[in-house]
């Protein structure tokens, strides 16, 4: 049986971080999910002056006092993406690829860097729409399917998917060389929109229209309904109330990912907040 | 548990219940599906007096799964008498399917 923790945090920005040293200080189990930088958005700041106590530091300084206290309260980052969290009811499942965890709260502190989605993509999501290829490609047997990839790992999935479908375009939103089989065709071109009616029938693209019966849309990060099934968006953002809490009991969310405005110190509060709800929600369980 | 029902079977049980159908369309190979099942069997138990709750197998029925034009799983659809009445496409959480079901019963 695997380890089931506390507290699982997503996301090491800010909020993430402030949620992980505040549930720490409450004695939780956590365990925090990130990359070892913390923050891309934070390295990249020339100068920070809006975050009390640090007068005119540079977003590496502020990251690196960040990163002097996470290391003070022993606090680790462990580095994989978690693809889909799934509300089990009692507990959450967190996927990574083939591995899972699992965690009895879940706090959200994902950013707001996912790759916007395109024209008709959500409208079709499962009308011929869908994010896992492995997933749904035996369901398009001796079909049409395009997959629109932005990383090499969508590569892998196109082969696979080929050797089922009758025909497979492959459209590289990235830069590189492909390693696809010869039977994949691949279209340089710009997604402008996925049409159809019912279901879906072609993807428009800048110079040419591919006739298609599923697209695959395969992205690096992805929004936070389709990180967490069933999660209530509004206006592009998790939906939360005063308390971070979100529409799923036992999940919170908090800094920008939950809204604007998008600063270091209202996210580091919001994850302060989730933290001590969330301690809250451990202790109503018990 | 949550029976399974193959194509030759799944017109009858569909146009013959007096109750709400819930139609579980899965596969062994989908990770999501397998998060769902439990859930699943969780909601036929607090409601299996008034609803009834199968499960198909899509490679294995691709009969039916091509007629209801599955095109992603899981799939939850709700049927009543023999049509479908709500369809759920991806995992859920339990409360969100089951408030769903409960708009039909």
């Amino acid at each position: 049986m695997t380890n089931r923790y506390d507290i699982a945090i997503i996301g090491t920005g800010p909020a993430g971080l402030s949620a992980a040293i505040n549930a720490k200080i409450r004695n939780k189990n956590v365990i925090l999910f990130g990359i070892k930088e913390l923050s891309n958005k934070l390295l990249k700041a020339p100068k920070v002056n809006n975050y009390l106590g640090f007068y005119d530091v540079t977003g590496e300084q502020l990251k690196g006092q960040f990163q002097k206290h996470i290391e003070a309260m022993n606090i680790d980052i462990v580095n994989e993406k978690i693809n889909a969290v799934y509300a089990m009811g009692s507990h959450f499942t967190l996927m990574v690829n083939e591995k899972m965890y699992e965690a009895k709260s879940v706090i959200l502190a994902t950013g707001m860097e996912y790759t916007k989605p395109l024209k008709g993509e959500e409208e079709f999501l499962g009308r011929g729409v869908g994010y896992c290829a492995t997933c749904d490609a035996p369901l398009y047997r001796g079909k049409t399917v395009t997959i629109i990839g932005y990383n090499k790992e969508a590569e892998e999935e196109a082969n696979y998917v080929a050797e089922l479908t009758s025909k497979l375009y492959y459209v590289p939103m990235y830069e590189g060389k492909y390693n696809l089989n010869d039977s994949i065709e691949i279209v340089k071109d710009k997604p402008i929109e996925i049409k159809g009616e019912d279901r879906v029938k072609n993807v428009m693209m800048k110079n040419k229209d591919i006739i298609t019966d599923g697209v695959f849309v395969l992205k690096d990060s992805v929004s936070p309904n389709q990180l967490v099934p069933g999660i209530e968006m509004q206006n592009g953002h998790i939906k939360v109330d005063i308390d971070m809490k979100t529409n799923i009991a036992g999940c919170f969310a908090a800094g920008d990912c939950v809204g604007k405005p998008y600063q270091y110190i209202k996210a580091a509060g919001q994850g302060q907040i989730a933290a001590l709800n969330a301690v809250a929600y451990l202790d109503s369980l018990k | 548990m949550v029976q399974e029902i193959k194509d030759m079977d799944f017109s009858k049980a569909v146009q013959e219940s007096s109750k709400p159908v819930v139609i579980d369309f899965w596969a062994s190979w989908c990770g999501p599906c397998k998060m769902l099942a439990p859930v699943i069997d969780e909601i036929s138990e607090e409601l299996n007096d008034k609803v009834e709750f199968l499960k198909l197998n899509v490679d294995e029925n691709p009969v039916t799964s091509n007629q209801y034009r599955v095109a992603s799983i899981p799939t939850v659809m709700i049927f009543k008498d023999g049509k479908v009445v709500d369809t759920l496409v991806g995992f859920r959480p339990k409360e969100a399917i089951k408030s769903v079901i409960e708009k039909h019963i």
